[in-house]
């Protein structure tokens, strides 16, 4: 196999004896410079009771540490003219800050001030849960979440994937500080977290600064695996919602492997032909997928002939077996029954015939145009040393990148074969209800 | 090459028959390339009876172009590892490309055959006819496009360019021809008024030489203006929509507001940057999430455009509410315009403002976005360099006078959007 690598900066790394890793990627001409924690803990850490900890817990990371004050991180941040977020997964949060290259030291020490000791208190945690109750109607307001959610429910009756990030509604109205502050203590410490720090700064003062900061707080961390084992589906599963919305909506769900399963880059694979990109490896500007892609196999089944006016599907790489989804926005006229068989028959059709070795082609191609323009910025960079490296490790990102490129046109159609089972399927579709204001 | 780059200047050059030509230096380091043709072609130039027609033109132009049909154009950008996308607004439509630098020339006659000669195939123009009607139904039903447009139906007189949203209406989009596509096309995407935009790793004769080759057939063209209806007294009072089945209601305050091109716009800037501008440090974050834990988003914008502008203040909050949003939204922006902002809020939302600017030199892409905005205002070649100047000689008395005609409160409008049950009077 040849030994194709996606052009990664130079990175510079080391573990602090509390077990905390840290990665630098400096770049001299980078007018910025950008802190990314990442930590190995996301919604599938969480029980029912409390769901909707890790990301309430991210927002509460804003909230107040021994030397920052409610609100005096964002302003140390954006008065220096900085960008600063977080955001919650599944199976990890990520906290991260760009600055103007001169201003470093002001995310180093805010991240070292609330990487174990954030006080997340009672007061706050009751004004904050509005909040966060506020942002999960704002997303309960497009059927695309409630559709996706109730996916989830229906494809995991053991494993945590069976909540969303956000958590139920019925948890974040429950849910008391002393059991966020618990969840924040047991698994928010340096052995569950990666430090990554690019752009412009001296790499030898920086990692001496690193260690002073860093290097006293206590080693600390629970594991952070889950020992839940999703058992096999025995047949299909399905929900059929309904509500306010524009045209039906058609979501299938299909059991996919794990990370670090051999099949993956067979499945990411599968996903680029059918949806037309991995987010993993997506050409552009931004991180994430386009709309529109009308050479692939989705579009051109679907959309092309009417029956949708979206088409996509998506494999979302995972520590634990996810799933493998398929989604449909159906034209005006267009009923779910058949937008559903016409994306069953085409899903079929790439399990009996497998991609054509011209699509396998344009696809190795997208893959390689976009790993030569992946890290482009000091929050790209960041971004992505960190996610791989949450994932498993900056190198893990060669690997993939190599393996996909070895994906034969039959692994391809043996993957759909083997993905697409009826017995396995999981169906949520939506129908608008009649009657709304114009 | 560029030896030391400077993207935070623009350089104006000459392009063919007219057209306006800016290329950028790319930031330092960067390997891409982005170009944005801009040609005055917004929904504000939409004939009576044939709403939506701007929006959909400019949403078919990168479909296909010259020998390329839609298949063979997505197969030569994805072989190039680069990407085309389009967006339209009242005044102007553009299309963008970006990919790798070293293929800018290539990318570069791309950019021109899909701007200068799309072609409207009737199955591209079906399959987006059928996407705008789904459009047009989430606009009218999801309550934050809902609110949106209702906000801007009562701001707005009927005539108005920046009354609409672009979308059209079920029967608008239907009557809309091939025809009067292709008619709208070969008038407004010409030279006059026309504007390209290249974050480019090349010296500006070299630039002016590969434009005047590949979009030497654009055609000329000439820009004019609507005039604008005077704005309407909205009256007070809250316009609420029932969207029964929702979660949340969205909150929208807005009117009127200055052009970019006003000289009270650094002023107005700040203003708006103080409301609800500023990420995190903006009064409206403060008051309704942080304090009164009422909201997840809680912002204000203010769009300054050539012809003229609008405001808006706006939250999503729980059906319970949503009457003391209002009230919050309302008193903020009254208090805006009437009470000089302390020094000392002032000058840390201005040292953020200036102090960003390197982070919108990261990638080419951010580059790019500053010199298209300092193009299409016609702004002075070295604009973002002055800019930090131009903020620091703001008083707070000139913020309170700015706010006043920024957030013009004859025009203004309240709308609410969502669940109300009983509650929505």
């Amino acid at each position: 196999m040849e030994r194709a690598r996606v052009p990664r900066p130079p990175t510079r790394r080391f573990t602090l004896p509390n077990g905390l890793r840290v990665l630098l990627a400096p770049n001299a001409e980078s007018p910025t410079s950008s802190v990314w924690v990442w930590y190995r803990v996301g919604s599938r850490n969480e029980h029912p009771g409390i769901t909707g900890a890790s990301h309430w817990v991210e927002h509460m990371l804003f909230e107040g540490s021994p030397r920052y004050g409610k609100g005096e991180i964002d302003r140390a941040v954006v008065s220096v003219g900085g960008g600063l977020n977080a955001f919650t997964d599944s199976d990890f949060t990520a906290y991260y800050t760009t600055v103007p290259k001169e201003h470093l030291d002001v995310p180093l020490d805010i991240e070292s001030d609330r990487m174990t000791r954030a006080l997340i208190t009672d007061r706050e945690v009751e004004r904050e849960r509005t909040v966060v109750l506020s942002e999960r109607e704002g997303n309960e307001n497009w059927p695309e979440f409630r559709v996706e959610e109730e996916l989830y429910q229906l494809a995991f009756r053991v494993h945590p994937y069976r909540w969303d990030a956000l958590g139920r509604r019925e948890d974040i109205e429950a849910m008391r500080g002393e059991e966020l502050r618990t969840y924040y203590r047991r698994f928010y410490g340096t052995r569950n977290a990666i430090l990554v720090v690019a752009g412009a700064f001296a790499p030898g003062a920086v990692e001496k600064d690193v260690r002073r900061r860093f290097g006293p707080l206590p080693d600390s961390g629970e594991d952070v695996a889950v020992r839940d084992r999703e058992p096999a589906p025995r047949g299909e599963r399905r929900a059929e919602l309904e509500g306010p919305g524009t045209t039906p909506y058609l979501q299938l769900g299909f059991p996919a492997p794990a990370l670090d399963d051999p099949r993956t880059p067979a499945t990411i694979l599968l996903d680029m032909l059918l949806g037309g990109e991995t987010r993993m490896f997506a050409v552009g500007s931004s991180w994430g997928r386009s709309s529109e892609h009308p050479t692939s196999q989705l579009y051109r089944g679907l959309v092309d002939p009417g029956f949708a006016v979206r088409a996509t599907s998506e494999w979302r790489p995972r520590v634990d077996p996810g799933l493998f989804t398929v989604q449909a926005q159906a034209s005006p006229r267009t009923d779910l029954v058949r937008l559903e068989k016409e994306a069953l028959r085409l899903l079929a059709r790439l399990g009996t015939r497998g991609p054509t070795e011209g699509e396998m082609r344009e696809a190795r191609i997208r893959l390689r145009r976009a790993a030569s323009l992946a890290y482009e910025g000091a929050s790209r960079t960041g971004f992505r040393l960190g996610y791989f490296s949450v994932l498993r490790s900056p190198e893990f990102e060669d690997e993939l990148f190599r393996a996909l490129l070895g994906v034969s046109r039959r692994d391809v159609r043996d993957r759909a074969d083997e993905l697409f089972r009826t017995e396995a399927r999981v169906v949520v579709t939506y129908r608008p209800t009649a009657g709304e204001a114009r | 090459m560029i030896d030391r780059p400077d993207p935070l200047r623009i350089e104006y050059a000459s392009g063919p028959d007219g057209l306006a030509l800016v290329r950028q230096d790319p930031p330092a380091g960067a390997q891409s390339f982005s170009a944005t043709f801009v040609a005055p072609a917004g929904w504000g130039f939409d004939p009576d009876g044939r709403e939506g027609l701007a929006r959909l033109a400019n949403h078919l132009v990168p479909c296909a172009a010259g020998r390329l049909d839609r298949a063979a154009l997505a197969q030569r950008l994805d072989r190039a590892g680069a990407t085309v996308s389009q967006q339209c607004a009242p005044e102007s439509a553009e299309v963008t490309i970006w990919g790798p630098a070293g293929d800018w020339e290539d990318l570069l006659g791309l950019l021109a055959v899909i701007s200068l000669e799309p072609r409207f195939d009737s199955d591209d123009i079906a399959r987006t006819r059928r996407q705008f009607a789904e459009r047009q139904l989430r606009e009218a039903s999801q309550p934050g496009h809902r609110a949106d447009r209702e906000l801007l139906r009562t701001v707005f007189p009927a005539g108005h360019p920046y009354r609409a949203t672009g979308l059209g209406d079920a029967r608008s989009i239907l009557r809309i021809t091939r025809r009067d596509i292709v008619a709208f096309h070969r008038r407004r995407y010409t030279s006059g008024g026309g504007l390209l935009v290249a974050t480019v790793p090349a010296r500006r004769e070299k630039l002016e030489a590969v434009v005047r080759r590949r979009f030497g057939e654009i055609g000329a063209g000439g820009e004019r203006a609507p005039t604008l209806p005077p704005l309407r007294r909205a009256g007070g009072g809250v316009t609420s929509i029932s969207l029964p089945g929702r979660s949340q209601v969205e909150v929208r305050l807005g009117g009127g507001s200055i052009a970019r091109g006003d000289p009270r716009f650094p002023a107005a800037f700040l203003a708006n940057e103080i409301l609800g501008g500023r990420p995190l440090l903006q009064r409206l974050f403060q008051h309704i999430r942080e304090r009164g834990g009422l909201a997840y988003h809680a912002s204000s914008d203010l769009e300054a455009m050539r012809w003229g502008g609008y405001w808006v203040a706006q939250a999503g909050t729980s059906a319970r509410n949503w009457r003391r949003v209002v009230r919050l939204l309302s008193e903020e922006v009254e208090r805006i315009r009437r009470e000089r902002p302390p020094v000392r809020e002032v000058s840390r939302i201005r040292e953020s403002a200036i102090g960003e600017l390197p982070l919108a030199l990261e990638t080419t892409s951010d580059a790019h976005e500053l010199a298209v905005e300092a193009a299409y205002h016609r702004l002075p070649e070295d604009h973002w360099r002055r800019w930090p100047g131009q903020l620091r000689a703001v008083t707070p008395a000139e913020i309170v006078e700015a706010a006043g005609a920024a957030f013009d409160a004859a025009s203004e409008a309240t709308i609410v959007a969502g669940p109300f049950g009983s509650d929505a009077s």
